[in-house]
C-alpha cells in the first residue's frame, strides 16, 4: 500500500507535470531543431514566435467566448488554435518576405543571421506586449480536471491523491498527433524529403531541382503550426505572460542542443530529459520518500535538491554534461 | 566626407540630442541619459571586444553586469555584526567543499581508466559531496538570514571604498568568465552563446534566492557614493551662495552637480578602457587576434594558441562588462536582481555594437551612447505620436486608451527596426571597421 | 575580412547558433559576353576563360572541353591543372570571361547550375554527392525531384546497373562504403534521365578494385548512350576507357585526343603517366 501511495505521489507530482512540460518544450525544440537545420541558424525570436501565436489564440478565445461558442468539456483556446496558426504562420512567411530573404540572397553567413533574428525578436516582443501587454492573461475555460484528487481517493482508497489536469491530457494528447503529423510529412511526402534533402546537402538539393524558396517556405509554415501550438499548449497549462515566453528560450535551445541540433527526434528528447531532470531535481521529495523508508529513516526536511527558482541552472547543467561528453547531442544532430 | 568628419558629426549629433534633452525638458534628464549613456558605452566596448574582435558570440552580458553589481555590495557595504561568526565561515567552508567536490570529481575521471567503476565512483563522489554541501551549507545560510532579517540578514560586504568595487567588479566577472570559458571554447566548435545565456540566467537566479550573500529580492539599498549627497550640498552655504550666484534653486543645483560628478568620473572610467582596448588592438597581441578571426587556420597553422587567445578576449571583454555593471549600481545606489533582463542589459548591448559598427571601438562608443539616447527617449516620443493619431477619437474609447497605455512598449519595438534597418542597409554599422 | 559584410563571421564557429554543415556553396555563374564558336559537339565548352569570384586570378585560359554521344570524354592532367575547374565551369559554377557553353546546339552560358540540371545534364560532385541522412532510396527519389511523370522505371534501371543499391535500398546512404556511396552519387544524377552526364573524380578515395569496378560500371552507363564527361586523377586507367583525351596544364588543352593515342604519345606518357 505504501509502495503504491509513493507510485501514485511520484507520478501526481513529478511524472504528469514533467511529461506535460516536456511535450510543451519537445514542441518548441523542434521549431528551433528546424530553422537550424534548414535556415542553419539559431532563431533567437523563436520565444516569442510562441508568445505572439499564443497571443492570437488568446484574443480569438476571447471573441469565441463573447459570442457564446464554447467547446465543451474541452477550452474554447482549442477551438482558436487553427486560427491563431493561421495568424502565426503569416506573420512569419512576412517577416521572411521582409527580413530574411534578403540575407539568404546574399548568402549571409548563419550567425548574421542570429543576429538578424535578434532584431525580429525585439519587434515581436513588442508588437506583444504592444497589443495585449505585457501582463498574466487567463484563457484556460472548460472543465479543470480529468480526474480529480476528490474522485482518485474516492476510486482506489488510497491516502495519496492523483489528478490529472485537462490541459496536461490535452498537452500530451496534441503533442503526440503534431509530432506524428511532422514525422509523416517529413519522411513519407515529397515535399518533406525535399526539405530533409535540402538541410543535409544545400547544393546538391540545389542540382536535384529542389526549390528552395519552397523549401524555406514550407518550414515556416511548419514552425509557426509548432511554435503556436506550443505556446498555446504552455499557456493554457500555466498562464499566458509574454516575458515567460522569452524566458522559455533557454530550456527550448537547451533541449534542442542536448538532443542534437538538427534532429527531430533529438529535439523531442531533449524535451524530456530537460523536463524530467528540471522537476525532478526540483521537487521536494519527501512526500515520496515517507512512503519509500521505514519510520525510522523518515527525512525531516523536503529533501528538495534545489529551490524551484534554479531550474535553469539544472536545464543548462545536463546541457553542460551533454555536450561535454557527447558534443554533438544524444542524437546526431545531422539533418531535419 | 571622410572618415574623421563623419565621426566626429555622427558624435556631434549624439551629444547635441543629448543637449536639446537638456534644453527641452530638463538638463536632470539630459544628465541622466549621459550617465547611462557613459556606462553603455563601456558595457558596448566590452562586448565589442568579444564579438568585433575574436567573433565570440556573448549573449549573457547581463550575468556579467550583475556581477558587477553584487561586487559593489560585497565590496564597500557595511559588514553585517555578527552574520561571520554565525554562519558566513560555515558557508565559506560549504562552498569549498562543494569546489572541491567539482574537483575531486574531474580529477578522479582523469586518473581512472573509462568503464563502469569510474562511472559508479564520479556518481559517488558527486553524491556524497552534495549533501556534504547542503549538510555544511544550510545550517550556515540559516544563521546568517536570521539576523535582523527585515533590514539585513546577510553578509554584508568589506566596507570598502565604493571606487575600489568597480575593479572589483571586473575581477569578480573575469573570474566567472574564465569558468565558462574554459568549458565552452576550445572544442572544434565552441557553444559560448548557449553557455553564457545559461550562465546570465543562473547569476540572476543565485543573486535573486541566495539571501545571505546580497538579501536577494529583498534588495540593498543605501550603498555608498562615491560622490557628495545632495542634502549634505544643500546645508553647504557656500554651494548654496554659487548656486544661486548662477540662478539655480539649491536642491535643482545640488542634484545637476552631484550628476556632473559621476559623468566625470564615469568618462574618466570610459576613456581609460577606451584608450587601453585601442592600445591593445593597435600591438601585436592585437594584430594576432584579429588575424585569427579573419583566418583561424592559418593563425592556428602558425602556432598560434587559438583557444588561449579567445579565452583572453572573452575574459577582458566580460570585465569590461563588469566594470561597467559596478558602476551601474553605484550610480543606482542599490542593487535591485529583479530588474535585470535579458532584452535590457544583453540584447539591448549588442543592438549598441552592431549599430555603432563591430570592430571598432569608437563606433561601440558611438552606439552606447546613441541607443541609450533612443532608448529613454522613444518612450515619450512614442506616447506624443499615439496622443497624436488618437487626437481624433473620442474621449474614452478603449482603443484611444489602450493606444496610449501601450506607447510604453514602443522602445521593444523600435529597437528591433533600428537593428533591422542598420544590419540590412549599412551593415558595418554607423562607424565601420577599417 | 570579405567584401561582403553579410558573409563576414568574424571567425565565429559557435555551433549552438549557426550550423555549420550542408549549407551551399555553389556561386552560379554569369554570362560571359564574349562568345566563341571553334568546334561542334553534343556538349561543348568552348574556349572558356574565367576563374572563381567576380574578380578571381583566371584559372582556365581558351580551355575547349567537348563530348557527344555514346563517348566517354576524360579529362586529366597534374594537380592544380584546372580539370575541375574546367568542369565547374561547364556546368556554370565558374565566372567566364569568356567562351560558350552549348548543350545540343543550344548556348546555356548564362544559365545557372539549377537551369543546366533542368535543360537534362547531370553532375555528380567529387564530394557531397550524396544526401548521407536519407536512405538509398531516398537519394534517388530526390534525384528524380524535378521530373513530374513516373520514374520507377529509372530506379529500376539504376538497380539494374548497380544490384547493391537494390540490397540497400533502405539503408541511409551515409552508412555505405566509399565506392557505394559513389554508385548512390551516380545513380541519382542518372534519375533525372540526363542527356549528359558529368563525373568529377568518381574513383577519388576509393581502393584500385573498386576503382575498376567502377570504370565498368561507367562504361555500362556510357553503353546506354549517354555522353560521359569525366575528371580523373588516376590518368592511365582512365584514358584506358576514354573516346577522347583532354590532357590540362596550368588550365590550358595541352594534348587533345583519342584514349588510345595520349596513351601512345611518348610526351603525354613522360609528362603525366610516368614514363
Amino acid at each position: 500500500m505504501d509502495f503504491l501511495n509513493a507510485l501514485v505521489a511520484l507520478s501526481n507530482f513529478v511524472i504528469i507535470p514533467a511529461i506535460a512540460y516536456g511535450s510543451q518544450l519537445a514542441l518548441g525544440a523542434l521549431g528551433v531543431t528546424l530553422i537550424y537545420g534548414i535556415l542553419r541558424f539559431s532563431n533567437f525570436a523563436h520565444g516569442d514566435t510562441m508568445a505572439f501565436g499564443a497571443m492570437l489564440a488568446v484574443l480569438i478565445t476571447w471573441l469565441l467566448q463573447s459570442m457564446g461558442v464554447s467547446f465543451g468539456p474541452l477550452p474554447t483556446a482549442l477551438l482558436a488554435l487553427p486560427f491563431a496558426i493561421l495568424g502565426t504562420m503569416a506573420l512569419v512567411l512576412f517577416t521572411d518576405r521582409v527580413v530574411y530573404r534578403f540575407y539568404r540572397e546574399q548568402k549571409a553567413k548563419p550567425v548574421i543571421l542570429v543576429i538578424v533574428s535578434m532584431g525580429v525578436m525585439f519587434i515581436m516582443n513588442g508588437l506583444v506586449r504592444f497589443i495585449i501587454g505585457p501582463n498574466d492573461q487567463r484563457f484556460a475555460d472548460g472543465e479543470r480536471f480529468i480526474i480529480s484528487v476528490r474522485e482518485f481517493k474516492a476510486m482506489t482508497g488510497l491516502k495519496e491523491g492523483l489528478a490529472i489536469k485537462t490541459t496536461q491530457g490535452i498537452t500530451v494528447v496534441v503533442a503526440v498527433i503534431c509530432v506524428a503529423l511532422l514525422f509523416w510529412f517529413l519522411n513519407r511526402t515529397r515535399t518533406g524529403k525535399s526539405m530533409r534533402a535540402y538541410s543535409d546537402n544545400e547544393d546538391l538539393a540545389l542540382l536535384s531541382g529542389i526549390n528552395p524558396e519552397r523549401v524555406v517556405m514550407y518550414t515556416w509554415l511548419i514552425v509557426a503550426a509548432l511554435a503556436t501550438t506550443a505556446g498555446v499548449l504552455y499557456g493554457l497549462d500555466k498562464s499566458f505572460k509574454p516575458f515567460v515566453y522569452f524566458q522559455l528560450l533557454l530550456p527550448i535551445f537547451a533541449s534542442a542542443i542536448v538532443g542534437g541540433l538538427g534532429s527531430p527526434l533529438g529535439a523531442i528528447a531533449g524535451g524530456f530529459v530537460i523536463a524530467f531532470s528540471e522537476v525532478t531535481i526540483t521537487y521536494a521529495w519527501k512526500k515520496v520518500l515517507k512512503y519509500m523508508l521505514p519510520e525510522s529513516l523518515e527525512p525531516s526536511s523536503l529533501v528538495q535538491l534545489l529551490s524551484t527558482d534554479y531550474k535553469f541552472a539544472v536545464s543548462f547543467v545536463i546541457l553542460i554534461v551533454v555536450l561535454l561528453f557527447k558534443p554533438t547531442g544524444l542524437f546526431k544532430g545531422k539533418s531535419v | 566626407m571622410s572618415d574623421t568628419t563623419r565621426t566626429a558629426a555622427l558624435f556631434g549629433l549624439v551629444f547635441a540630442m543629448i543637449a536639446l534633452t537638456g534644453t527641452m525638458q530638463s538638463w536632470n534628464v539630459a544628465l541622466l541619459i549621459l550617465n547611462m549613456g557613459l556606462i553603455s558605452a563601456i558595457m558596448a566596448l566590452g562586448v565589442n571586444l568579444q564579438w568585433g574582435f575574436a567573433g565570440l558570440f556573448n549573449v549573457g552580458v547581463m550575468g556579467f553586469v550583475a556581477l558587477g553589481g553584487l561586487a559593489v555590495v560585497l565590496t564597500s557595504a557595511a559588514p553585517v555584526e555578527g552574520a561571520w561568526s554565525a554562519g558566513g565561515w560555515r558557508i565559506v567552508i560549504a562552498l569549498l567543499a562543494g569546489a572541491g567536490t567539482i574537483v575531486g570529481t574531474v580529477m578522479v575521471r582523469q586518473r581512472m581508466a573509462a568503464g563502469r567503476a569510474r562511472n559508479i565512483a564520479t556518481i559517488a563522489i558527486l553524491v556524497v559531496g552534495f549533501f556534504l554541501y547542503r549538510g555544511i551549507f544550510d545550517p550556515g545560510v540559516a544563521a546568517v538570514e536570521a539576523i535582523n532579517p527585515a533590514l539585513q540578514g546577510n553578509l554584508g560586504g568589506l566596507n570598502l571604498p565604493v571606487l575600489l568595487a568597480w575593479p572589483m567588479g571586473g575581477l569578480l566577472a573575469a573570474g566567472v568568465a574564465w569558468l565558462i570559458g574554459k568549458t565552452a571554447l576550445g572544442l572544434r566548435s565552441d557553444y559560448l552563446a548557449i553557455a553564457t545565456l545559461g550562465i546570465a540566467e543562473i547569476i540572476i537566479a543565485v543573486m535573486k534566492n541566495e539571501d545571505w550573500l546580497a538579501r536577494g529580492v529583498k534588495n540593498v539599498v543605501g550603498l555608498e557614493r562615491p560622490v557628495p549627497y545632495e542634502i549634505d550640498l544643500q546645508n553647504t552655504s557656500s554651494f548654496v551662495n554659487r548656486a544661486e550666484g548662477l540662478g539655480l534653486d539649491p536642491a535643482t543645483a545640488s542634484s545637476l552637480f552631484v550628476k556632473l560628478n559621476y559623468s566625470v568620473l564615469f568618462a574618466i572610467v570610459l576613456v581609460i578602457i577606451f584608450v587601453m582596448a585601442q592600445l591593445a588592438l593597435k600591438s601585436p597581441w592585437g594584430r594576432m587576434m584579429r588575424a585569427i578571426r579573419d583566418n583561424e587556420v592559418a593563425a592556428e597553422a602558425m602556432g598560434k594558441d587559438v583557444t588561449n587567445r579567445h579565452l583572453q578576449i572573452f575574459v577582458l571583454g566580460s570585465a569590461v562588462c563588469g566594470i561597467a555593471g559596478a558602476m551601474m549600481t553605484t550610480l543606482d545606489g542599490q542593487l535591485t536582481p529583479g530588474t535585470y533582463q535579458p532584452l535590457r542589459y544583453t540584447f539591448l548591448i549588442w543592438v549598441m555594437v552592431i549599430v555603432g559598427g563591430s570592430g571598432n571601438n569608437l563606433g561601440a562608443v558611438l552606439g552606447g551612447f546613441l541607443i541609450w539616447f533612443l532608448w529613454v527617449q522613444v518612450e515619450p516620443m512614442g506616447l506624443w505620436l499615439m496622443e497624436v493619431i488618437t487626437a481624433g477619437m473620442p474621449e474614452g474609447s478603449g482603443l484611444k486608451k489602450h493606444l496610449i497605455d501601450s506607447a510604453a512598449h514602443m522602445r521593444l519595438l523600435t529597437m528591433g527596426v533600428i537593428l533591422l534597418l542598420v544590419l540590412r542597409f549599412s551593415p558595418r554599422g554607423l562607424i565601420p571597421e577599417k | 575580412m570579405t567584401g561582403n559584410p553579410y558573409q563576414d563571421d568574424r571567425g565565429n564557429k559557435d555551433a549552438t547558433i549557426a550550423n555549420p554543415k550542408g549549407g551551399s556553396e555553389m556561386t552560379p555563374a554569369v554570362g560571359t559576353g564574349k562568345e566563341m564558336n571553334t568546334t561542334d559537339a553534343f556538349l561543348v565548352g568552348d574556349s572558356m576563360t574565367g576563374g572563381y569570384g567576380k574578380d578571381g586570378p583566371d584559372i582556365l585560359h581558351d580551355c575547349t572541353i567537348a563530348v557527344n554521344p555514346g563517348e566517354i570524354a576524360v579529362i586529366v592532367g597534374p594537380n592544380g591543372a584546372g580539370k575541375s575547374t574546367g568542369m565547374k565551369a561547364v556546368f556554370g559554377m565558374l565566372n567566364l570571361r569568356q567562351g560558350s557553353v552549348r548543350l545540343d546546339g543550344e548556348d546555356i552560358t548564362s544559365l545557372s547550375p539549377q537551369a543546366r540540371v533542368a535543360k537534362g545534364m547531370g553532375f555528380v560532385p567529387q564530394v557531397n554527392n550524396i544526401f548521407t541522412s536519407m536512405t538509398v532510396e531516398e537519394n534517388l527519389e530526390m534525384g528524380a525531384f524535378i521530373r513530374k511523370d513516373d520514374f520507377l522505371d529509372t530506379m529500376e534501371q539504376v538497380y539494374g546497373l548497380f544490384p547493391i543499391l537494390k540490397d540497400k535500398r533502405n539503408q541511409p546512404a551515409g552508412e555505405l562504403s566509399g565506392g557505394q556511396r559513389q554508385q548512390v552519387a551516380v545513380g541519382r544524377a542518372l534519375m533525372t534521365q540526363p542527356k549528359v552526364l558529368m563525373l568529377d573524380e568518381p574513383t577519388a578515395g576509393v581502393s584500385p578494385i573498386v576503382m575498376d569496378e567502377l570504370f565498368d560500371r561507367i562504361i555500362e552507363v556510357s553503353r546506354t548512350g549517354i555522353p560521359i564527361l569525366m575528371v580523373e586523377q588516376n590518368a592511365r586507367q582512365a584514358l584506358e576507357i576514354a573516346d577522347k583525351g583532354y590532357v590540362l596544364v596550368q588550365g590550358r588543352n595541352a594534348f587533345t585526343g583519342t584514349g588510345k593515342d595520349l596513351l601512345a604519345d611518348e610526351e603525354v606518357r613522360k609528362s603525366f603517366l610516368g614514363g
